[in-house]
């Protein structure tokens, strides 16, 4: 059986004028379906970059990137964005949370994008909430709520179309440990659930709670690949 | 396109509007300008051309007014101080053209006068008393619906009477009949023989407001001569005017390769001058609404550049969680179109307001063609989406992953 995440000698330069930046040398990863798996490394590693191509948020410069066997390099704009849309959902440091919109609209955005009718919606958002405790919450903005809270919601808003991969950037960087222990929590009940959690991340009290670490350094993979 | 994803555009266009209230108004100015402007050109234009084709029906078709002045003065290459310098018209002119004139029915002469008409003591001011001949009915298609009108005999006698328009009846004669009874003008005793037919309004005038005697009556009570206004009811326009000026140049002499010095109104004519009038005041005004209308779409531009890059990271984030490039594209140019869109709706309401208050101000008819609001509508449409097109374009084709890193 392929693997959910083939990536086979992926490079990704930048270019800064004359120079060029080598975010990823060469990496091979491959995650099956299911995994619970840490990514980690020192600051400018590549972990980002490494999750933004394994999130179809861009795409590798040199090298191959499959995903559920479709080869993802080929892909147009429109069809990456409808993978992000049906197998992904992202969780980010800073929540990025619209701020004029209550919570449970947030969670229902990708929704919106995915055509799913307004009822269903509303439903939905409200119980995806509930399971990240947040039910007295539905009705709040942004600004309203804890860090903590935004961040649940924001893994809420995440799989709102029921991704198959749960893609998680530095999700406890702006929390407190408590906080972010009851945030990791969420994540490993999501993985019990089957979903494939991948989380980015520097320190390794958060690394370790993963069933695999893929360690990068100066990009490439140390460990773990 | 989808309707959930149409209405969270619409949200977010609101939004967006709504948290810089300040800065969008300041925007949509030139739009807001530029729709009043057309709108209420549009209607104004409209409602005088109105009046003016309503007004001037009651001056009958085929009447030539031959005249010393035009009716209106405008257009290219018209010399004032020549027009000032113009001989009266006369009666010389008058017995003229009926004598030589062949392609008209009639020509009667119109001495025009203002005077204090009296009965006792009740006064009606500032009456229209017009010297004419008996021909007057037919010209004017404006007979008497009482009594009768003048005679050739009256005319020939030079006798004392009169036929009253429907307002001196009523300042004079309220309550009885007043045929047989007598008025004064200027001291003057004349016997009331008919009452003439009513006109209404012209130009915001009674027409009714008159009083016509024999043209040679009146050359017994009236010093000094002005000029006078010879009516022509003629077959054929054109033919009659082309006769008439033959006939004028050599009574006026007026040397060849000389402009006529005088003028031979009709309502056919005035019709043609006010629509050629209008026309260049017409292009005057789109050119300033167009020049607002651009400099609003720019103000638009700037604006919708503005947002993206203060949007970059909500761009990013919606396209991580599956927004294509054609439903960001979409949402931003929603947003222009509204922020025009807007402008236009209040340019349309100032438009429509400055319109009513001419129209009260100078007592014309209100009249705002359905047409000109759609036009405001489709000019605040059109600048919305071109100008917010190049915008949007940007904010759709930011990278993802570009605008997630944005600071
Ligand atoms: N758009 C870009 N243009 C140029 N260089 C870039 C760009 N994005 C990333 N880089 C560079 O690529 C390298 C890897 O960046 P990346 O964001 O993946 O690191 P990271 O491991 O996530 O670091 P951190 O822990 O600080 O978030 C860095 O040296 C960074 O400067
Ligand atoms: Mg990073």
């Amino acid at each position: 059986m392929s693997n959910l995440i083939e990536m086979k000698k992926v490079r990704k330069t930048y270019k800064l004028g004359e120079t060029e930046v080598h975010a990823l040398q060469g990496v091979n990863v491959s995650i099956s379906k299911g995994e619970f798996i840490s990514i980690i490394g020192p600051s400018g590693s590549g972990k980002s970059t490494l999750m933004h191509i394994i999130g179809c948020l861009d795409v590798p410069s040199v090298g191959s990137y499959h995903l559920q066997g479709e080869d993802v390099g080929k892909m147009n704009g429109d069809q990456l964005a409808d993978i992000r849309k049906k197998f992904i959902g992202f969780v980010f440091q800073d929540f990025y949370l619209l701020p004029d919109v209550t919570a449970w609209y947030n969670v229902a955005l990708p929704m919106i994008y995915n055509r799913v009718p307004p009822k269903t919606r509303k439903e939905r958002a409200i119980n995806l909430l509930t399971e990240v405790d947040l039910s007295d919450r539905i009705n709040h903005l942004p600004n309203q709520l804890s860090g903590g809270e935004r961040q649940r919601v924001t893994i809420a808003r995440a799989l709102s179309n029921n991704p198959e991969i749960i893609l998680a950037d530095e999700p406890t960087g702006n929390l407190d440990s408590v906080t972010g222990e009851g945030v990791m929590q969420i994540f490993y009940k999501l993985h019990e659930e089957g979903k494939t959690v991948i989380i980015v991340t520097h320190e390794h009290y958060v690394a370790d709670q993963a069933e695999r670490k893929i360690q990068l350094k100066d990009g490439m993979i140390e460990d773990g690949g | 396109m989808d309707r959930g994803f149409l209405l969270e555009s619409l949200r977010s266009a609101i939004e967006a509007i709504k948290t810089n209230k300040l800065r969008s108004l300041l925007t949509t100015l030139g739009i807001i300008i530029g729709v009043t402007t057309v709108i209420a050109v549009i209607s104004v234009i409209s409602g005088l051309k109105t009046q003016v084709a309503s007004s001037f029906s009651t001056l009958g078709a085929n009447v030539l007014y031959v005249q010393k002045y035009p009716w209106v003065m405008g257009g290219a290459g018209i010399d004032w101080w020549k027009i000032r310098q113009r001989k009266d018209m006369g009666m010389d002119e008058f017995r003229a053209l009926k004598e030589y004139g062949s392609s008209f029915k009639y020509v009667a002469p119109q001495i025009t006068y203002r005077y204090d008409v009296k009965v006792g003591n009740k006064n009606a001011r500032g009456v229209e008393v017009v010297g004419t001949t008996e021909h007057f009915p037919e010209i004017r298609d404006q007979g008497v619906k009482l009594g009768r009108f003048l005679s050739l005999d009256d005319i020939r006698y030079r006798r004392d009477v009169c036929i009253l328009g429907q307002d001196v009846v009523n300042t004079l004669y309220p309550d009885e009949n007043p045929i047989g009874k007598q008025v004064r003008i200027k001291g003057r005793i004349l016997t009331v023989i008919g009452i003439l037919k009513e006109l209404g309004d012209l130009m915001g005038q009674s027409m009714d407001n008159v009083v016509v005697i024999p043209y040679t009556t009146m050359a017994k009570f009236v010093g000094h001569r002005r000029s006078i206004t010879i009516t022509v009811l003629a077959q054929d326009e054109e033919e009659a005017s082309e006769e008439i000026r033959w006939i004028l140049r050599r009574v006026r002499k007026v040397k060849p390769g000389e402009d006529d010095d005088f003028s031979i109104n009709s309502s056919g004519a005035i019709t043609k001058q006010f629509n050629e009038l209008t026309r260049t005041m017409f292009i005057i005004m789109i050119g300033i609404a167009g020049i607002s209308l651009v400099v609003g779409g720019i103000g638009i531009m700037n604006i919708m550049l503005v947002s993206v890059t203060e949007r970059t990271r909500e761009i990013g984030v919606r396209k991580a969680i599956g927004a294509k490039s054609s439903e960001i594209l979409s949402q931003f140019l929603l947003e222009s179109v509204m922020i025009s869109f807007v402008g236009g709706i209040i340019g349309i309401f100032l438009g429509f307001s400055l319109t009513k208050l001419i129209s009260t101000i100078g007592n014309m008819p209100f009249g705002m063609p359905i047409w000109s609001i759609v036009l405001g509508f489709s000019f605040s449409f059109f600048i919305g989406v071109f100008f917010g097109i190049y915008p949007a374009r940007k904010a759709a084709s930011l990278s993802p992953v570009e605008a997630l890193r944005y600071e």
